[in-house]
């Protein structure tokens, strides 16, 4: 079976955005322009006698009454992504095409509206209740189809194997071919898709180079070009089709539940568990609602991933209610029969493992969650490392047994040390308004940079333990910084 | 007839069973040090059970904490509201591996009880320290009721001007740190209350690994 692909191509989408935002645009002749080179010109344009490309002063001149607004692409862009994202409840596969179109892969999907017709109908009405301006056509060729939707009066849909019958009395700017180019085939008598195919090949690529005959394939499939979906297509899927739209906290979560209960059934069956899983909830309005969740550790429990979900279904705003909602586990790992990733003494049970890997889960949903990695360096700040909790941890020989604080400050205090001599030990130290008298104090110790790392020029470091009068024990560290007197002290952290 | 103490340890046994449900067997524990345990009403420091620690001095009380979570032998996490709460190069010398730590850094109060809450709940842990100065009567409770379902140990670390403030722990400590010429720590901890036991002041000296040595002034 071919496949079949529907374009829809949207030429007037700024225009309509503009008029969603502001309704009482609705019967007025309305534009948008830009700056091209030193002139402003019309971007897309909405009234009788203009067209884009015009000298925004000549529109006015035509149209005394036109409303004008600039134009902006990134709004444009992302709202075509948006509708795109939105367009993948009729079908899982849809690619943004260009800057003004939307391309379906809809093999397969049109049976399920009732036919091909009733598929480009129920698509094309959703779009049009909605205020937005389009042409549809159908077609095996995606190329073809894209051509087809831009220059095309009425919605088309072609029959398999007819398409290069129906492209051929298309004018080239179907093609979307630079204007200079469709300027110079003119003048050599070429305006038509069917007339540039029956020309030799060679004498064209030679005078046009590989852009026209790029298209020119694409239009025709003997090159199809390749579909760019807007989001990947997931191995693992589930759906789920509201006949009423639900709005109600209840009713979500008992449809997310029955997603994830299904993916997991599926994965089973795979010898797999997922890693990332995303909720989409499409709503009435054209919007789609994305919600993420990862696992650390390949996982199956529907019980656990609806936990996971819980938390975030609070971002969801439903709005008028959402019509369609889908799962997909979009990254997933082999899971036999037990997981064995979290590195656990010897005697702890699987279930305590999973325990564990499920609690990490749900915390790592909401709050930061690391595990310090020992590192081989002697220089005190880098001992230690965060990462992500499932990373194994290996001590290095003899790592944690120097006199290191329990607490060590991220950025230490600077403090001012009265001391006996000048390269001597505290008496007073000072930060803020603590005073501290020293009572005993163990040290130097001296720490010099690593020679072969990033800070091989900083200073070099004297450490000091001292206890203090009034009780805490401090980790100090006085700069060896040459030619700086009197030196200076800090306070970098608390000792046990 | 003056009871013996056997019989006021069965008899504590059998209420402490009653308070938990029928049937479920107590958990075994934490050992301390021999003085400690003899002074403790449940011979150790009670698992499924909150622990408040009151930080008269940011050392002596994380060292507190790092030398229970040591003694668990299970992975432990540490919830705290900064990111440089807790060092681990220096956990290790008082007993507590750094294979066994999961830290969580958390941004508003509620999601560190939410957090602990969690954590106590689950079966993967042995036990989990909240460094937090917000905590009323309801947040404990409901930790206390989730520690008691697993029999994970809570300990709450809070600062000492929260010593106004009670909360339904079973015992509650006060950590400081008293001079000392030598490198070992040597700790004040102050018994403030303690369920069915004596309020005593104790004074500990840790050795490397983690050992305790206490006595009574």
């Amino acid at each position: 079976m071919s496949r079949r692909y529907l374009a829809l191509s949207l030429p007037w989408l700024p225009l309509d955005r503009l008029r969603r935002l502001d309704p009482s645009l609705v019967d007025r002749p309305l534009a948008s322009w830009a700056i091209q080179g030193p002139r402003r010109q019309l971007v897309a344009a909405d009234a009788p006698g203009l067209v884009p490309g015009q000298a925004v002063a000549d529109a006015q001149a035509i149209q005394p009454d036109l409303v004008l607004f600039p134009a902006d692409p990134a709004q444009d862009a992302a709202l075509l992504e948006r509708l795109a994202l939105w367009t993948m409840r009729f079908t899982p596969l849809v690619a943004v095409d260009r800057t003004e179109g939307l391309l379906l892969d809809a093999t397969g999907a049109t049976a399920l509206l009732g036919g091909e017709e009733q598929f480009v109908v129920a698509v094309t009405n959703r779009f049009r209740q909605d205020g937005f301006r389009l042409r549809a056509a159908m077609a095996s060729i995606a190329g073809a189809a894209a051509a087809l939707a831009r220059e095309s009066r009425q919605d088309r849909i072609i029959p398999p194997g007819q398409e290069r019958d129906a492209i051929d009395p298309l004018p080239l700017i179907a093609l979307r071919l630079p204007p200079d180019m469709i300027r110079s085939l003119g003048r050599m008598g070429l305006h038509r898709i069917g007339q540039l195919c029956r020309q030799p090949r060679g004498p064209l690529t030679r005078r046009f180079g590989r852009v026209l005959m790029d298209a020119l394939d694409h239009a025709t499939g003997d090159r199809p070009q390749p579909m760019q979906p807007v989001r990947p297509i997931a191995t693992f899927q589930a759906a789920r089709h509201c006949l009423e739209p639900i709005v109600t906290r209840p009713a979500i979560d008992q449809a997310v539940e029955a997603l994830l209960t299904e993916i997991c059934r599926a994965l089973l069956e795979a010898s797999r568990g997922a890693r990332r899983l995303t909720l989409r909830a499409f709503r009435v309005d054209h919007h789609v609602q994305e919600i993420t969740i990862g696992t650390g550790a390949p996982t199956r429990d529907a019980a656990h991933l609806v936990r996971l979900f819980a938390g975030k279904l609070d971002q969801l705003e439903p709005d008028l209610g959402f019509e369609r909602l889908t799962m997909d586990a979009h990254s997933t790992d082999t899971l036999d029969g037990q997981q064995s990733s979290m590195a656990r003494r010897d005697g702890a049970s699987a279930a305590d493992t999973a325990a564990l890997t499920e609690l990490l889960d749900r915390l790592e949903q909401r709050v930061a969650v690391y595990r310090m990695l020992p590192m081989e360096s002697h220089w005190p700040e880098y001992a230690a490392a965060p990462a992500t909790p499932y990373d194994r941890i290996v001590l290095p020989p003899n790592w944690g047994n120097e006199t290191r604080p329990v607490r060590l400050l991220a950025e230490p205090l600077a403090l001012a040390v009265t001391a006996e001599l000048p390269d001597g030990t505290p008496v007073q130290l000072r930060y803020g308004s603590h005073l501290h008298r020293v009572l005993y104090c163990i040290g130097p110790e001296r720490l010099e940079p690593e020679w072969w790392g990033h800070d091989a020029a900083r200073p070099s470091r004297d450490y000091f333990r001292v206890q203090t009068a009034e009780g805490p024990r401090l980790w100090v560290c006085r700069l060896g910084e040459p030619n700086v007197l009197p030196p200076r002290w800090f306070l970098h952290g608390y000792l046990a | 007839m003056p009871a013996s103490p056997a019989l006021l340890h069965d008899l504590r046994q059998r209420l402490s069973q009653i308070e938990r449900g029928l049937g479920e067997a107590a958990f075994p524990p934490v050992p301390l040090c021999p003085a400690l345990d003899r002074h403790l009403p449940e011979h150790g420091l009670a698992r499924g059970a909150l622990h408040d620690v009151l930080a008269a001095d940011p050392g002596a009380a994380l060292g507190f904490c790092a030398v229970v979570l040591g003694r668990l032998e299970t992975p432990a996490l540490w919830i705290a509201p900064e990111a440089d709460a807790v060092w681990p190069a220096g956990l290790q010398s008082l007993g507590l591996c750094i294979s066994q730590l999961i830290l969580v850094r958390y941004r508003r109060p509620a999601e560190g009880l939410w957090a602990m809450e969690e954590a106590l709940r689950s079966p993967g842990i042995g036990g989990a320290v909240l460094q937090t100065s917000h905590l009323d009567l309801i947040a404990a409770r409901r930790l206390q009721l989730a520690a008691e379902a697993t029999g994970n140990i809570g300990l709450l670390l809070r600062p000492a001007t929260e010593v106004r403030n009670p909360s339904n722990a079973v015992t509650r400590w006060q950590a400081a740190s008293l001079p000392n010429p030598q490198a070992a720590p040597h700790w004040q901890w102050n018994l403030l209350r303690s369920r069915g036991g004596q309020p005593t002041p104790w004074q500990v000296t840790c050795t490397p690994g983690g050992v305790l040595q206490a006595h009574a002034p």
